[in-house]
């Protein structure tokens, strides 16, 4: 890795590059990105543009290219978590993608996040490995005020209960769902009383990474989350409600997609 | 806190309960409070206990407080304690900071949309992992008002340290490898100013469900760059009182 121009001791990581695992290459994608977690969820966000070519699929990543409204956009998965969502960022980054909007489930953490409604994060606690093999632990895993306010008017827009400020991400799923069960219980549950007494309104996984590798890279990112489960009041969405409160969050970033200016 | 009655004295700010606008303007420096008071109305002296200086005035008929927090995170943890416990609900600190990875130059004013918490204080709060962010609505207002102004601002993340001389000449520091580390990460990782408040600030406001802001001054604290500050304050705290009666 000496010479971080040969291609061949870069894995194929240079721009205009076929890239190593999102498998795309410049003109494959456009400068807006809408990043679900699940590759089973590509094609149903690709359904709610005008029209979408799929472009790659390889691994956890799976890109579909289309249309909204005449604005170019795209959606790739990025796999569960911030190993395979820092991947994912670096690469399309690398292929011209300049905005970035996770769309994600989440488990609420407050009384007032109720199944059904939409987190706009304005940032995360990194509470994860991969941002830290970034930049260290005290930079703030922060979302793009633009983009916020992107969001924020096309939720206001369509009338959806929507809540604004900081979410949670965490490496491992067990270790939220199963506290007691882990080695580690008691750091778990301290760290996890902490971050509910500090306002934090959900728990998901990929949030963090997406912002601080974003901030690095000078990317403009944000995340809408759906809460889709509430373990302290044993609820969550049923397939039907899940599917037409998914619709409402994948419109509410398309909308919001037209307030970025196209290749900005 | 439970042992002060409302009517009492807090413990360390020159001010009693309701003695306090809703508004409040951050400064760190004691002496800087009475030339940000100028540009309000009818400014009055509430007093000045250790380095906490206190004026309340009016602007465009709104109540507007200016309290200094003295320099570093520790004092200003308690300006931020004592000033929700008195009735403050939004509060925008105007600093001076330093340049760091050049987005922001000597003379420019910046608007802190988070800090990096390189500072102890808001770790007795909240573990490190959790991010010292700015409310993202003073953000936007704070914006907006310099645009309508018409005075030129950088916005971005700041870096809050607890040591002065660990920046300035940091070889000369036992830790030198490990501040030289880091702050060329903060340069890399697009941190565009250094002072010594905004995180403790923004991540004990966030967790007593208040507001805060910030706007720094790189590398300059004359008083033109400190006024054009207050302009820019005062605008956005006119923009979020007509909001709060639509609402």
């Amino acid at each position: 890795m000496s010479n971080s121009n040969d291609k061949e001791t870069t894995g194929g990581l240079l721009d205009n590059d076929m890239q190593y695992h999102v498998q795309l290459k410049n003109g494959d994608i456009s400068d807006f990105v809408i990043l679900p977690g699940d590759p089973g969820r590509v094609e149903f966000i690709a359904e709610h543009f005008d029209s979408a070519t799929l472009v790659a699929d390889n691994r956890e990543y799976k890109t579909m290219t289309g249309k909204y409204k005449g604005r170019s956009v795209s959606v790739t998965s990025t796999g569960i978590g911030c190993p395979s969502t820092a991947i994912a960022v670096e690469e399309l980054a690398n292929v011209g993608a300049k905005t970035f909007v996770r769309l994600g489930t989440s488990g609420a953490m407050q009384d007032y996040t109720r199944v059904g409604d939409k987190v706009i994060a304005t940032g995360a606690v990194r509470f994860e490995g991969t941002s830290v093999q970034y930049m260290p632990i005290e930079f703030p895993a922060v979302a793009s005020h633009d983009m916020v306010s992107a969001l924020i008017k096309s939720a206001q827009n369509a009338d959806l209960t929507h809540h604004i400020g900081i979410v949670q991400s965490k490496d491992s799923f067990y270790g939220q769902h199963n506290p007691e069960g882990m080695p580690i219980a008691s750091e778990l549950l301290q760290k996890w009383d902490a971050w509910v007494k500090g306002g934090v309104l959900c728990s998901e996984m990929e949030a963090a990474t997406l912002f601080v590798v974003g901030s690095y890279r000078k990317l403009r990112t944000g995340a809408v989350l759906l809460v889709a489960g509430d373990q302290a009041k044993q609820e969550s969405l049923t397939k039907e409600e899940y599917k037409a409160n998914m619709t409402e969050s994948i419109n509410m970033i398309l909308e919001a997609s037209l307030d970025i200016e196209e290749g900005s | 806190m439970q042992t002060v009655q409302k009517v009492e004295q807090v413990k360390h700010l020159p001010l009693k309960f309701g003695e306090v606008a809703r508004y409040v303007i951050v400064p760190g420096d004691p002496n800087r409070v009475p030339i940000i008071a100028d540009s309000l109305d009818n400014p009055i002296h509430q007093g000045q206990n250790r380095e906490f200086n206190a004026y309340k005035g009016t602007y465009k008929g709104i109540d507007v407080s200016v309290v200094s927090t003295g320099i570093g995170c520790p004092s200003t943890a308690i300006a931020v304690e004592e000033l929700s416990y008195v009735g403050a609900e939004v509060l925008i600190r105007i600093g001076t900071s330093g340049s760091v990875d050049k987005s922001a130059t000597k003379g420019d004013i910046f608007i802190a949309t988070a800090a990096v918490r390189d500072d102890g204080t808001s770790k007795q709060y909240i573990p490190i992992e959790f991010p010292a962010i700015a409310s993202h609505d003073v953000v936007g207002n704070l914006i907006q008002a310099s645009k309508d102004i018409g005075i030129d601002t950088k916005v971005g993340i700041c870096q809050s340290k607890d040591s002065f001389f660990g920046e300035t000449e940091p070889e000369r520091m036992p830790v030198a490898p490990y501040l030289d580390y880091k702050w060329s990460s903060w340069k890399k990782g697009g941190v565009g100013a250094s002072e010594m408040e905004a995180a403790t600030l923004f991540t004990l406001c966030h967790i007593k469900k208040i507001r805060a802001g910030a706007v720094l001054a790189i590398e300059t604290s004359d008083k033109e760059t400190v006024q054009n500050m207050t302009k820019i304050v005062l605008e956005s705290i006119t923009y979020m009182e007509e909001k709060r009666n639509v609402q």
